[in-house]
């Protein structure tokens, strides 16, 4: 009755009326602003900051270097290898060095301008295959952050009894997550002594667990709200500002604000993995798939962030949503002194859609088969072994997908010779891989009847706040009026994990339906549903203890090996199949895309307009990567040179929801925030190589390579 | 310094405003109307849409003095929670917010659109917002909430 309909967002009535409060529309009295003095160098060791004439600045307050940390200087979501603020040397453009705090902003940038630091120049690493073998060391160990190994049967035997062997090599860029609302916080000391960091962030729990090392105070003594969020895509896991805050509230015991100019977000945010990817597909003439391997060689920058993340995720990947018997990936990442790479929606696998969906269309046109019955034949069903020889059981409904846009491909027809249509398909772990990656929720009963949902998820415009509430109402049978969300707030939750890997639904939202379970026993004892108001249940409770129910889930998951490769990396998959239409102007090389048909098997659609909008928002996102995103160091800075889809760039779109269900999901639902992105780019290409002849091995596909294609391929 | 007088949001206001405050600042800090949202500061992603004389404009470019005697609107013009503006409904039913931070503008387009033309067809309200960037929604649901307000909308000024 609340699941499976079109529930308007909870926060949605707030947003139109323009009243929420994301971080830089809080003010704090006497607040200092701070911000960020940044190298201007890839590699370079620091001999001498002079800082004299910026603290004789009007107006400046203090200014905080590495000596001035208390506890650790280095943060990472896996490997804590990343300074907050440079410690001798800097390894990437960008690297902060100092935090400059004064009275206003316009005081605090001013004197950003009169800081002189003196470096000397070190080698610089700026390719990922220079890397390995470079004497320039950027972290002592060695240059290769990470390498994972997926490996499954006998590849050259795969190989042998192919009729058709199909080879070639990928290439993607940075792209920025250009969340339209910047880094920002604000942070303060409390009447407790605490420091309270407020921040535009997808995890409070883990930013109070880094505050707490950087400051060597106990958790207890941080708390870390979420504000209003606009926008993450995974951008905003990593510390951004919240570290700066604590620290600097730690030294002048005052409110201080940050907030990132949008030049400096695009300069210091953490940036999609550019991965070079070596594809090679061994196919038998009936089209079935013998053999796949896969090179992967992906640069992280100079820090860990989630490089392992995306390594890993890559290659468990890699195949794509194909059942295939012979696997040999190897999946290398670098460290280099470009861009710090990170989290962006999808870790590495919209990158590894674009090179097995290219391969697909690749083999099936060798075979002279059509790309759907390709796809068809090989795709993964119940029973069907991964790349890791995790047996499918459950909700794979990849098959299903492909069923929903067959009757649009099969009708297909080119109105002109510039058209052309393209398939995409991916699978997607839902979690974490292959680790415990639980989460916490709590109910309680309020002295005014209402249920209490407590969860540490961040609603960062995803639409957590409302799934998780249409769960609760449903399995409790409660009206929204009878329920009150407190979120993003350390204080008063348990943590749920990180908004990211397309989680909460499926694991946040796992957690709250086990609690509403034990709320609905205690309900019904209670006689709630034989009308009982729960107003007086609260009264007539003793012990309030017993009116608190705590939630947990934690997927069950198994490591991949790696040695064996074998593992349940993840205890659901996501599917979907998107079928592009696009134009292409053979004149000018611009590539329009009409039309999207997307199928996803989510599971269950908890909220069927909030799964229109992630898919909606995904295919947006996919068009950029696909045509015309593109980070380039040292010459994006902002909107004007950095350029991401408007309203005139959006095809139409149908969207088709599949639901086969997941038994451990909630009420059968996964997940789809990357699955909607995943598979766009992918089906773009093919449809620019069915347009005209060419095939883009290189994303972005923008106007200019396109054009140089064309003209290449004219001979 | 320089007074500057204009109406806003319907009120007629004044204040002193320095020589090169730009209209954005000037609105959220000296009157605390913080739904203007600066994304970039250069005009390129239309968070700070603001309507002068009911255009659109983006308030990171504009000079407060300037609106000296003109009539200035944001969105907290458009309703209130007891009385939604048809276009605000449209946005809650057709999901066309996510994280909210473009909605503010988004909004201020779509009514300076829908009020020069009375039934835009999506190309029309595609180019509308074309000046205002989201990165959540892929505009599709936008561009459905425009069309479903258009019929039931009196956008006069």
């Amino acid at each position: 009755m609340y699941i499976g309909n079109e529930m308007n967002r909870i926060d949605a009535l707030d947003k139109v009326l323009g009243r929420p409060v994301y971080a830089e529309d809080l003010s704090a009295k006497g607040a200092l602003f701070g911000c960020i003095f940044r190298s201007t160098r890839p590699h370079a060791f620091i001999r001498r900051i002079d800082t004299r004439a910026a603290m004789a600045s009007p107006g400046i307050v203090k200014v905080l270097s590495c000596h001035d940390i208390p506890g650790e200087n280095l943060f990472g979501i896996i490997k804590k290898d990343q300074p907050y603020l440079a410690q001798d040397r800097v390894r990437c453009i960008g690297e902060p060095v100092l935090i400059v705090l004064g009275e206003t902003e316009e005081a605090a940038r001013k004197a950003l301008q009169l800081i002189e630091v003196e470096y000397e120049d070190a080698e610089v690493v700026s390719d990922p295959f220079l890397s390995e073998d470079s004497t320039a060391l950027i972290h002592d160990k060695g240059n290769l952050l990470s390498r994972r190994k997926v490996i499954k049967g006998d590849i050259e035997k795969g190989f042998k009894e192919a009729d058709v062997i199909v080879e070639h090599t990928y290439s993607t860029s940075w792209l920025d997550h250009a969340f339209m609302e910047t880094e920002s916080g604000v942070g303060y000391p409390d009447s407790k002594g605490r420091i309270v960091v407020i921040s535009s962030t997808q995890n409070i729990h883990y930013k109070q667990k880094e505050i707490s090392r950087l400051l060597a105070v106990p958790e207890e003594k941080i708390k870390v709200v979420q504000a209003t969020t606009g926008g993450g895509f995974g951008g905003k896991l990593d510390v951004t500002v919240e570290g700066f805050i604590a620290l600097s509230v730690h030294h002048t015991r005052r409110p201080v604000v940050m907030r990132f100019t949008r030049e400096e977000s695009f300069l210091s945010n953490t940036k999609r993995h550019p991965l070079y990817i070596e594809y090679k597909t061994g196919a038998r003439k009936d089209g079935i798939i013998t053999a796949v391997k896969v090179g992967i060689t992906g640069d992280t920058g100079p820090f860990a962030s989630y490089g392992e993340t995306v390594c890993l995720r890559a290659a468990l990947h890699a195949t794509g949503p194909y059942e295939v018997p012979n696997v040999h990936v190897d999946s290398r990442m670098f460290y280099t002194n470009n861009p710090v790479s990170g989290a962006m929606r999808g870790f590495g696998i919209p990158q590894l859609a674009f090179a097995h969906e290219s391969q697909m269309d690749e083999v099936a046109l060798m075979l002279k088969m059509d790309p759907f019955d390709i796809r068809m034949m090989n795709a993964l069903k119940k029973g069907s072994l991964t790349a890791t020889s995790q047996v499918l059981q459950n909700s794979v409904g990849i098959i299903e997908t492909l069923r929903k846009v067959e009757p649009y491909w099969r009708k297909r027809s080119k109105k002109e010779d510039r058209a052309g249509f393209g398939l995409g398909c991916m699978y997607y772990g839902i979690g974490n891989t292959g680790v415990s990656n639980p989460a916490n929720a709590c109910l309680n009963i309020t002295g005014d009847g209402k249920i209490a949902l407590h969860t540490g998820a961040c609603e960062i415009g995803q639409g957590s706040d409302t799934t998780l509430v249409q769960i609760l109402q449903e399995t409790l049978g409660l009206k929204i009026e009878d329920i009150v969300l407190v979120r993003g707030d350390t204080d008063t939750s348990k943590d749920a994990g990180s908004s990211s890997a397309s989680r909460q639904t499926y694991i946040s939202g796992g957690a709250v339906f086990d609690a509403a379970l034990k709320m609905r026993q205690y309900l019904d004892e209670k006689g709630f549903y034989k009308g009982r108001p729960i107003r007086e249940i609260y009264a007539s409770e003793a012990d309030k203890k017993l009116l608190e129910h705590n939630g947990f889930f934690d997927p069950p998951t198994t490591p991949v090996d790696p040695e064996t490769s074998k593992g349940s990396p993840y205890a659901t998959y996501a599917f979907a199949t998107h079928m592009t239409e696009v134009e292409v102007e053979p004149e000018t090389g611009c590539c329009t895309v009409k039309r999207v048909y997307a199928a996803h098997d989510v599971g269950r659609a908890i909220n069927l307009k909030n799964v229109r909008g992630q898919i909606y928002g995904g295919i947006a996102m996919g068009v950029g990567f696909a045509l015309m995103e593109e980070f380039v160091p040292g010459k994006s800075e902002s909107f004007d040179n950095y350029y991401m889809p408007t309203s005139m760039d959006m095809p139409d779109v149908e969207v088709f929801v599949v639901e086969d269900r997941e038994p451990t999901g909630p009420f059968g639902a996964k997940g789809v925030g990357e699955p909607a992105l995943i598979p766009q780019a992918a089906s773009i290409v093919n449809a620019i190589k069915d347009a005209t002849g060419v095939r883009p091995f290189e994303l972005p596909c923008h106007i200019e390579r396109l054009k140089m294609l064309l003209e290449k391929a004219k001979g | 310094m320089k007074i500057v007088s204009f109406a806003l949001n319907g009120k007629k206001v004044s204040c002193e405003v320095q020589d090169r405050e730009l209209l954005l600042h000037a609105l959220r800090e000296r009157f605390s109307i913080k739904s203007v949202k600066e994304g970039c500061g250069i005009g390129e992603c239309g968070t700070c849409t603001v309507l002068i004389d009911n255009e659109p404009h983006y308030s990171c470019l504009t000079l407060a003095s300037k609106v000296d005697g003109h009539d200035v609107k944001t969105v907290e013009y458009l309703g209130d929670a007891g009385l939604l503006h048809p276009l605000q409904k449209a946005f809650i039913e057709a999901g066309a917010v996510q994280c909210g931070y473009c909605t503010p503008g988004m909004l201020l387009s779509a009514y300076s659109l829908l009020m020069k033309n009375e039934n835009p067809s999506d190309s029309e309200i595609r180019e509308a917002i074309s000046g205002n960037l989201c990165r959540c929604t892929g505009y599709i649901q936008i561009v459905e909430a425009i069309r479903d307000a258009a019929g039931l909308c009196k956008c006069k000024p």
